[in-house]
């Protein structure tokens, strides 16, 4: 009885829904071009979607807390390419970790700053971060550098070409599974933990949940936000670094056009955005769904005009699956049922 | 004398009441005041700024963004957000390029070739009524929340344009597009006067009918309105088609005013600068007024070109222009803040 129950929730929830959704994707290039069934494929896949997992984790908990925040691809950008900048002048040479831990500071005091204005003048969340995202890409812009700078340190060079194991592709030939998949899943879990096995973790839910009760209930609403903006500042700057060492050079306007496709897949995974709902699986599968369209469509064969258009198709879909099944079982008068999900 | 001789706490609040009948109120203060300061700051820093010149080219420039901004606005009004408005616009804007380049015959009669201009500004307004009606039946009627709905309708929009476009910027209209984006009416640029009407008509529509009433409702809480004999959805269908039908309007004007039609034009900034003008002008869900809007425009026109005057010969100007934008929306919000803590305690 205990087992059907848990399948029929496992059926049930968002997760499963978007699981579905990505592996009918798969299914669909792979019938229309068998060469998306390859171990280059799921690489280059994995490796395009890790910086955009590690900014989703790092913006969940302040979704799920209920807040929408856009300022964390500035922080990424600003923080990256400044600490670049600075390292350069110093004509530092020495590996990447300097650089993490030099971003990651200035990251998480970058996101302490959004909380300090959220709690202390009670500032709408969203509000703050448009303020921010606008400020640190002008500052970035501005007072930094405004042109992409391609000259990395020398103890850092190899560091695009290092995978954790490589497989033989037939086509392809050698083909590996970058490193920084690792630093991805630890940070995932890093997340995954926070949320579900720590009282700070259980308030965000709180939070996000219903805010006046949560503070009634004793929850330091106050710590919260604090905790949580600058895990999004940290893990934008470790995105921004790492995109940074992936791609080989350092852009100041980096993700300036993405932070709402991140919000999007944090949203597609099943996080609601008034809050109180989300998960790590859901978020994970949610940036592999988009980052499945927006590679694997080249392999498809429509003209490169088009794809565009096919990917705003898919979309529309797709994001309305889940909002028609929510409306057909509210129809039926279980919605509570559906809409809980951890 | 009598006048004269009334207790100054009734002629206060005689004030107050005939303020709050112009629907004046703390943030349209500040926001003026923000606004003449600025312009005061920049006419003793930049000799030119203050000059009927500049003065014309700002009312051209600001139209288009003040358009796309109460677009906007009224989704957030009721509780929404419409990241489409730039897509919306470009694919009006190229729909109707498209038309004028490719639909009209070469022999034309030059007395018909207004009609034909005129029939593709219809065509434009019928695209963004289009595009709102889609956006407005994934919203109300599936119940795809606003942002996920227009984030996706977004790049939908955008991959129509592109694919009808193959990415190439459409050029090559008749003359007579041009009148609406660069003529002026008594020394008043065309798109300006537009702006203005476009904001009138706006503010009817949400002060004085029962729609508009009935928008900021779902906005405060749609589940009582929706007790309330709202008919949410079909309200939510009408805030986002007339949401699209102003998308539309500005895709005109950008088209009158570049003679071109692009898939990319404003793709970056547009959106989040419609959003920030909103945020500026205080609109949240349920509030939110039309006047501070059209403030809000003019701050940041102001706050654009005075920079961008002020800072001539150093490079990336835009940039600081955007670096002060961030610092003024959070010194407005404090400001804010402490204006509205003070007349809670009193």
């Amino acid at each position: 009885m205990f087992g059907r129950f848990r399948v029929k929730k496992l059926i049930r929830s968002n997760e499963f829904v978007i699981f579905l959704i990505l592996l009918f994707l798969s299914l669909t290039i792979g019938a229309i071009n068998p060469a998306f069934f390859t171990i280059s494929t799921l690489f280059d896949t994995l490796r395009s979607s890790i910086v955009f997992l590690i900014l989703a984790y790092g913006l969940l908990p302040i979704v799920i807390a209920g807040g929408i925040d856009i300022s964390f691809v500035a922080i990424a950008a600003t923080t990256s390419y400044a600490t670049h900048m600075f390292l350069l002048k110093q004509g530092y040479d020495g590996g990447i970790l300097l650089y993490y831990l030099i971003a990651g500071g200035a990251g998480i005091l970058a996101g302490l700053l959004n909380a300090f204005l959220v709690t202390q003048f009670k500032l709408p969340i969203f509000d703050v971060s448009l303020a921010m995202f606008t400020m640190w890409y002008g500052f970035n812009l501005f007072f930094v550098g405004a042109t992409a700078n391609f000259s990395l340190p020398k103890g850092t060079v190899g560091f695009y070409n290092i995978f954790v194991f490589t497989a033989q592709d037939p086509n392809m030939g050698e083909t590996g599974l970058h490193i920084t998949v690792l630093l991805a899943l630890g940070l995932g879990l890093i997340i995954w933990w926070f949320l579900k096995y720590t009282t700070l973790g259980r308030g965000v839910y709180a939070i996000g949940g219903n805010r006046e009760v949560a503070v009634r209930s004793g929850f330091n609403v106050r710590l919260i936000f604090f905790v949580i903006f600058g895990i999004m500042g940290l893990f934008s700057a470790i995105a921004g670094v790492t995109q940074a060492f992936l791609s080989r050079y350092f852009n100041p306007v980096i993700f300036i056009t993405q932070p709402l496709d991140v919000l999007a897949a944090i949203i597609l995974g099943g996080a609601a955005i008034t809050g109180g709902s989300g998960s790590i699986i859901g978020t994970t599968l949610g940036v592999l769904v988009i980052q499945v369209i927006n590679r694997a469509l080249i392999l498809t064969g429509i003209p490169v005009e088009w794809q565009r258009f096919v990917v705003g198709v898919i979309l529309i879909l797709f994001t309305s699956i889940p909002a028609l099944r929510n409306l057909r079982a509210k129809r039926m008068g279980h919605t509570s049922q559906l809409t809980q999900s951890d | 004398m009598t006048e004269e001789s009334t207790p100054k706490v009734t002629k206060n609040s005689q004030v107050t009441i005939f303020l709050k009948h112009l629907h004046i109120d703390g943030q349209t203060l500040l926001l003026t005041g923000v606004f003449i300061t600025l312009t005061l700051f920049f006419t003793f820093t930049v000799q030119k700024f203050f000059t009927p010149r500049s003065i014309t080219s700002m009312a051209f420039q600001l139209p288009e963004l003040g358009i796309l901004s109460l677009a906007m606005m009224i989704t957030i009004l009721c509780g929404g957000i419409n990241l489409s408005v730039n897509a919306t616009s470009n694919l009006a804007a190229v729909v109707a390029g498209l038309f004028l380049t490719r639909m009209i015959p070469t022999e034309v009669d030059p007395n018909l070739l207004g009609w034909y201009v005129i029939g593709a500004f219809i065509i434009a307004i019928l695209v963004g009524f289009l595009c709102g009606v889609l956006n407005g039946v994934m919203i109300g009627y599936i119940g795809v929340p606003p942002i996920l709905a227009t984030l996706a309708t977004f790049t939908f929009f955008t991959g129509i344009s592109t694919g009808l476009t193959k990415g190439v910027t459409v050029t090559g209209f008749p003359e007579s597009v041009s009148i609406i984006g660069s003529k002026t009416i008594a020394g008043i640029p065309i798109p300006f006067i537009i702006f203005v009407v476009f904001t009138l008509l706006t503010y009817i529509i949400l002060n004085g009918t029962p729609f508009g009433f009935k928008t900021r409702m779902i906005g405060t809480n749609p589940t009582a309105a929706e007790f309330s004999a709202v008919e949410n959805r079909k309200v939510l269908l009408g805030v986002y088609v007339l949401s699209g039908i102003l998308s539309a309007v500005t895709g005109i004007l950008v088209m009158s005013r570049t003679m071109s039609a692009a898939y990319e034009y404003g793709t970056t900034t547009y959106v989040l600068l419609t959003i920030l003008i909103s945020v500026l002008a205080g609109v949240i869900p349920g509030f939110g007024k039309v006047i501070d809007i059209f403030i809000a425009v003019l701050i940041l026109q102001v706050l654009s070109t005075g920079f961008h005057m002020l800072l001539t010969g150093v490079r990336g100007s835009s940039f600081f222009r955007d670096f002060a934008w961030g610092i003024l929306l959070i010194i407005i919000f404090i400001v804010n803040y402490f204006v509205r803590g003070r007349t809670q305690n009193d």
